[in-house]
């Protein structure tokens, strides 16, 4: 009963969110009598009326006063606003309407649970539960639409069990509580297991076989099964209703806050539906419940359906053209509206609560803490915010074979932002089997990969992207002996190879630094068909026999055939009676041609493809051992890229990445000190003189011509007494250093070595400021006068001095 | 010395300069001593190399079938030829020889790169069938109209020309004229013609190219038009109604008939003549349309035929493959097992068992082709007493709406003879108003006379009517004879091709075998 008011805060969000999509609160509970409906309501009496009145203050409202178990330590009152911890004088209105309300219902229909209507918040306040709900806009798109805000919410969501209300002390129970929508009821396994059974009771012969797994099965069910529910049709919940009409919502249906999953209105589970609110009234249900939710209708504007709390607030009828002309109207008889504002109806008080707010962080963050667990029938589920895990882990499923969770059966892991592109990984603990799956974009460009062990020649399968590859390979199998690979779409048309392996040798010489290569006993090569050769000359499969020196080939079939040619060639070096090497004898190559041709009879014909062949075979070789290598060094990448982890950030991510933080602050900086330099280059000639004229005047012709000659002149006298400037600085240093020759000249004799090279060091240095005086000077001198006109070109450009223009124009 | 007495003696290509040039550039080393063991045929030769040779004759070269390249610059040939069986060149060179006219090439449809470098040629052309042609070298002659450059065009492929060292490349605008009319040339001179040039050209010679297309156009729309009349006249020779969409009959019934052409002069026969050809032209539109609508459905009947009947064949195949595949892979493991047996009973066991392996397959693809066979002759005789059928019924059809043309003929016969005789009567009488044509007038001068003209143009109207039905009849017949035996023959022939190549098959695993045995009995 108090599910809703344990989690206001959470729930809040939620219903804001949820409003935006006119969803509407509904509190259910099972029916236990089927509700009557009133009718002499319009022909009360004044006497009748009394007695009403008299009866109604009697009786004791039994609102859901009782305190929540849940503390509320960890909200802070003191910063909330006001409007969480006092009541506006309308919405104490609405609460004595609320109340009267209530009073009425208790009265009427005094078998049914009492209403909802107007819980304690954080702050032991009484508000109406309709203001508890706030429509918010929010910026993320996922929460645009229901399902991926749904999922949002039940994410943001922890649940925390109530204590029993029948037997506060047994625990076990409690634990069963919050399953109740993550899995299927028992009853239904049991009726598919009936089925099972009678269709095995048919089958007698297999029955009587498998009897005793059945008995187990049996067994296990039975442990499995949920024990009957003492609160069943008892326990209260509150959950969203959409109803249908805007936003292209087809039909009613609900959704479950917790699990964020929807449900049809018609779904078993929900039993029945005490009362309804949205942001803007509150109905109590009328219809009976005793066929679920099956037979409800939800037309709001129906009296008899839904009594409704406040009057035309909402005019009741929530179909999208009603409001919509509504809307119309208000704008059209304002005056006539508020009138029927005061007679009949009473507004909806604004919320009380605050908008609600999500910044990114706690929106990527989902979950409180960034990490939540779901326990599922034997299996569980774990969710993580990105980037929490510094392995990228998001989400772990882990199923078990047995109730209590203990033998695991396999481990699914889902990773983002990996750098390597993993993207889930499958650990089968029953085969011990690891299979890792990998976004396009991996350096390999491996797609998948199953192992049970990273050691090299062991049982693997990888598979590539197709096209991602240079040489078309998109599957390679290993075993202890043999490896294949598959390919797609080569120049070459291979299509397939598969290497046989032969017992490693044992080397002698372990001093040898390369790496000591499984000998290859057979190499199987399958080509597609190549529709620009002749079928009897496109080879489909051919097969080096290395250590037999053989090698077979066979021939595409041609369209009109059913046999193709084979042909076999065995190299035996020989030498005939007189000694001499015999380079190719008949018996070397033994064919069968479905067309016997004239050249390939010819020793020269199968001299040259058997020498083509053997060349094919080294290179067929060479690739399998640099397969090989590449397993190796695939393994390699894997093991490194396991310790290393690491993860991409996003270039829009500017946050987290440091890069486009750096570069952006730099780009700041650089603006800033692009700004400092602009504002030096704008520096006003003309405001010292400005500012002495009556400001926001139009300068008169006369006026602009004396400011412009002020301006210059006083310019030219800046000029003049920087030049005299560095001509007396000049002059100091040249007298000065004349001073210095004369004392040197009149005392060189008594000087001692040191004083001569201090005075040595004193010339050469003042020579310097002097020649640099000098052509500061000289520069200065060249610069000015271009200065000056620079300057005055300026001012006969400057809009405020415009009326010089007009002299010259 | 030998070299320089070949220089002053012309010399002629024999066999013996041949075989030599074969020999000296054919497979060397081990390859070499095969080749020489079991000598070559000039038919497996690709590639041939016969430069500084003196050649004055291109002779005796029609052995080389499969030639792809063949050099025969720096030789004194004047004329090409002995070149038509080298269909299969790809590259010829004859520069530096003293050839006049390009000649003789027109066998030579593969060819892609031709070098008639320092030559006497004067002007490009007969090169037409060169449709792969890419590089063409014709440096060093004696080129002088630039008019030539236009015959280049239609070398779709053309990217490299050399042509300096003509009259012609003295000309101004010798390279912009060249990229302007030959806009998809890369290389020419050999070098790279730059963007900027090719700009140029194509601003400077615009006006003129743009007319050279738009005639190009012209004379490939025309092309093509007359390739569309071509096939349509061609469809409707396939259904045997050719010319019947129209008054072509009619015109031609009157167009030997000089009496006919002259008895249309008589008062209201134009009239009458006029309805006439109106009714016949109707009849005959009708026979064209049916027999269109004709043959779409014996076409339709012989693909629907010739469907089923490759599918048939298709899964048969498919099945003996199949077969096929299951005894390999049998066969190959039992004849590594006898490799491997050490006892000679056993051997010879397996050996047996293997042999009767064979035969077994063998039984079973017989049975396979023999289904086969049997199924199709049941699908062959159904489609041609279907075909037969179709075009008996076509044939009647047509000599019944031929009838009506004979009928119409025949009243119109009726209609001209009683405006004969009454305009024969009048002349007689002498009341005759209009004024007829002298020829005309001749005609009546007797009863007989007359009679026998109007009769005349009736037999000759006759005669092109049953002419032109004969000739339906005969050819659909012919067609139908011929259609009928060769899907016969065609069956008869897979047939064989197939025993043969079942036959072919097991003899083969048989002579392995025995092969194997002989060999393990040796051992």
């Amino acid at each position: 009963m108090e599910v809703l008011r344990e989690k206001v805060e959470e729930e809040e969000e939620a219903e804001r969110e949820e409003a935006a999509e006119r969803a509407e609160w509904a509190r259910t509970e099972k029916m236990m009598r089927p509700v009557e409906v009133r009718k002499e309501e319009t022909t009360l009496t004044q006497e009748t009326l009394r007695d009403l009145e008299k009866k109604l203050s009697e009786i004791q409202i039994p609102i859901s006063a009782e305190l929540p178990a849940f503390t509320k330590d960890t909200i802070d009152i003191s910063k909330l606003p006001v409007s969480y911890k006092t009541n506006t004088p309308k919405e104490e209105h609405l609460l004595q309407v609320a109340d009267n309300f209530s009073r009425q219902y208790s009265h009427l229909c005094p078998d049914r649970v009492p209403l909802f209507l107007h819980p304690l918040n954080e702050c032991e306040v009484p508000k109406f539960v309709s203001t508890t709900l706030r429509p918010t806009l929010m910026p993320y798109p996922e929460l645009y639409n229901w399902d991926s805000c749904a999922q949002f919410v039940s994410d943001f969501l922890t649940m925390v069990p109530l204590p029993d209300p029948l037997k506060p002390t047994i625990k076990s129970e409690e634990k069963v509580l919050p399953k109740k929508y993550t899995i299927r009821p028992p009853r239904d396994l049991c009726s598919r297991f009936e089925q099972e059974q009678e269709v095995k009771k048919q089958q007698e012969i297999r029955a009587q076989e498998k009897k005793q797994l059945r008995e187990e099965e049996e067994r296990l069910m039975e442990a499995e099964k949920a024990k009957p529910d003492a609160l069943h049709g008892l326990r209260v919940h509150s959950w969203v209703l959409v109803l249908s009409g805007k936003r292209e919502v087809p039909e009613n249906f609900f959704i479950d806050a917790f699990t964020g999953h929807s449900y049809s209105t018609q779904d078993e589970r929900f039993l029945g539906i005490e009362s309804l609110w949205n942001h803007k009234n509150y109905w109590i249900n009328m219809q009976d419940c005793w066929n679920c939710c099956k037979d409800l209708i939800f037309d709001l504007g129906d009296p008899v359906r839904w009594e409704y709390m406040l009057l035309g607030t909402d005019k009741s009828q929530l179909s999208l053209t009603e409001e919509d002309d509504s809307g119309i109207n208000d704008d059209d008889d304002v005056e006539n509206l508020g009138k029927e504002d005061e007679d009949k109806s009473f507004d909806m008080p604004h919320s009380w609560v605050e908008q609600i707010e999500i910044s990114p962080e706690a929106f990527e963050t989902r979950c409180p803490n960034g990490k939540k667990v779901i326990q599922y029938k034997r299996a569980k589920l774990e969710k993580w915010a990105p980037y929490l895990n510094s392995n990228g882990l998001v989400s772990r499923l882990t199923t078990y074979e047995d109730l209590e969770c203990t033998n695991i059966l396999e481990i699914k892991e889902w990773y983002q932002n990996r750098e390597d592109m993993l993207e889930l990984k499958h650990i089968n603990k029953t085969t011990d089997l690891k299979t890792d799956y990998f976004k396009p974009g991996h350096p390999q460009a491996l797609r998948v990969h199953s192992y049970k062990s990273m050691q090299p020649e062991m049982d693997r399968v990888i598979e590539f992207y197709e096209m991602a590859r240079v040489d078309g390979l998109i599957k390679r199998e290993e075993t202890a002996r043999t490896m294949t690979e598959y390919y797609q779409g080569r120049p070459d048309f291979l299509s397939y190879r598969h290497a046989n392996f032969g017992p490693r040798v044992k080397k002698l010489a372990l001093s040898s630094a390369e790496s000591n290569p499984r000998p290859i006993v057979k190499i199987t090569e399958r080509f597609f068909r190549n529709s620009a050769k002749p079928a009897e000359e496109d080879v489909a499969e051919r097969v080096f026999l290395l250590a037999e020196e053989r090698i077979q080939l066979r021939y595409h079939c041609r369209d009109d055939h059913i046999t193709a040619s084979k042909r076999e060639f065995l190299r035996r070096t020989e030498v005939d009676s007189k000694g001499n090497k015999i380079i190719m004898t008949p018996d070397m190559c033994i064919s069968f041609e479905v067309e016997p041709m004239e050249h390939t009879k010819k020793l020269l014909y199968q001299y040259e493809a058997m020498m083509h062949l053997k060349r094919e075979e080294k290179l067929s070789r060479h690739q399998v051992w640099e397969s090989e290598l590449e397993v190796l060094e695939i393994l390699k990448l894997r093991e490194e890229e396991e310790a290393a982890h690491t993860l991409t950030i996003s270039i829009y991510d500017t946050k987290r990445n440091e890069k486009s933080k750096e570069y952006r602050e730099a780009m700041e900086r650089v603006m800033h000190e692009e700004h400092l330099r602009q504002m030096e280059t704008q520096l006003d000639y003309l405001a010292p003189f400005l500012a002495q004229l009556p400001p926001g005047e139009k300068l008169t012709r006369w006026q602009a011509v004396r400011l412009k000659d002020e301006c210059l002149s006083d310019f030219k006298q800046r000029l003049i007494n920087k030049a005299n400037l560095i001509q007396a600085r000049f002059e100091k240093e040249t007298q000065e250093l004349q001073k210095k020759q004369q004392w040197y000249q009149e005392n060189q004799v008594t000087l001692t070595p040191e004083d001569e090279d201090l005075y040595l060091s004193y010339c050469s240095q003042a020579m310097f400021r002097i020649r640099i005086l000098e052509q500061r000077l000289n520069r200065h001198k060249e610069l000015a006068p271009l200065k000056y006109l620079a300057l005055e070109e300026k001012l006969y450009k400057d809009p405020r001095l415009g009326e010089l223009q007009k002299i010259f124009a | 010395m030998n070299w320089l007495c070949d220089l002053m003696e012309p010399r002629v290509m024999d066999d013996d300069m041949l075989k030599l040039a074969v020999g000296e550039q054919g497979p060397q080393e081990e390859a070499g001593q095969l080749a020489k063991q079991e000598g070559i045929v000039f038919k497996d030769v690709l590639s041939l190399q016969l430069d500084f040779r003196n050649i004055l004759r291109m002779d005796n070269l029609w052995q080389f079938e499969n030639l792809r390249k063949l050099q025969l610059d720096n030789n004194i040939i004047e004329k090409i030829e002995g070149l038509e069986n080298l269909t299969h060149l790809v590259w010829l060179d004859l520069s530096f020889n003293n050839i006049e006219t390009i000649e003789g090439l027109d066998t030579l449809v593969n060819l892609e790169d031709l070098s008639l470098f320092n030559n006497r040629i004067s002007k490009i052309d007969s090169l037409d069938a060169l449709v792969k042609l890419q590089v063409l070298s014709l440096g060093n002659n004696q080129i002088d109209n630039m008019m030539n450059i236009i015959y280049l065009r239609r070398f779709k492929c053309l990217r490299t020309l050399s042509l300096s060292g003509n009259p012609i490349s003295e000309a101004e605008d010798y390279k912009v004229f060249i990229c302007a009319y030959l806009p998809d040339l890369v290389y020419l001179d050999f070098r790279r013609i730059d963007d900027h040039t090719k700009e140029l050209a194509e601003a400077k010679h615009q006006y003129s190219i743009d007319e050279l297309k738009h005639q190009e156009n012209l004379m490939q729309v025309q092309l093509e038009d007359e390739q569309a009349r071509q096939e349509e006249l061609e469809k409707h020779k396939t259904a045997f109604v050719e010319h019947l969409n129209g008054s072509f009959l009619f015109d031609s019934m009157y167009a030997e008939d000089s009496e006919g052409n002259k008895l249309s002069y008589l008062p209201g026969v134009s009239e009458l003549l006029e309805a006439y050809k109106d009714k016949f032209v109707i009849i005959c539109v009708n026979i064209f349309e049916y027999g269109l609508k004709q043959q779409e459905k014996r076409k339709t009947e012989l693909d629907t035929f010739s469907e089923c009947v490759h599918e048939a064949i298709q899964e048969n195949q498919e099945q003996g493959k199949h077969k096929i595949a299951q005894f390999e892979e049998k066969h190959l493991s039992s004849l590594s097992a006898i490799r491997e047996e050490l006892e000679l009973p056993n051997i010879e066991k397996k050996i047996l068992e293997c042999s009767a392996d064979i035969s077994e397959l063998f039984n079973e693809l017989m049975m396979l082709e023999m289904q086969l066979v049997e199924q199709l002759e049941e699908t062959i005789n159904m489609f041609e007493r279907n075909i037969v059928d179709m075009v008996g019924l076509f044939i009647k059809n047509v000599r019944s709406l031929m009838a009506q043309c004979r009928d119409l003929e025949n009243h119109h016969h009726e209609k001209l003879l009683e405006i004969s005789i009454s305009t024969l009567e009048k002349i007689v009488k002498g009341d005759l108003d209009e004024d007829l044509p002298d020829d005309l007038r001749a005609l009546f001068v007797d009863k007989d006379t007359i009679v026998n003209a109007v009769g005349a143009s009736h037999d000759i109207h006759l005669l092109k009517i049953d002419n032109r039905e004969g000739e339906l009849v005969t050819r659909i017949d012919s067609w139908c004879t011929h259609l009928v035996d060769k899907i016969h023959k065609d069956e008869i022939v897979r047939n064989r091709k197939r025993v043969k190549e079942i036959n072919q098959y097991i003899d083969h695993m048989q002579s392995e075998l025995d092969n194997l045995e002989y060999g393990d009995i040796l051992d």
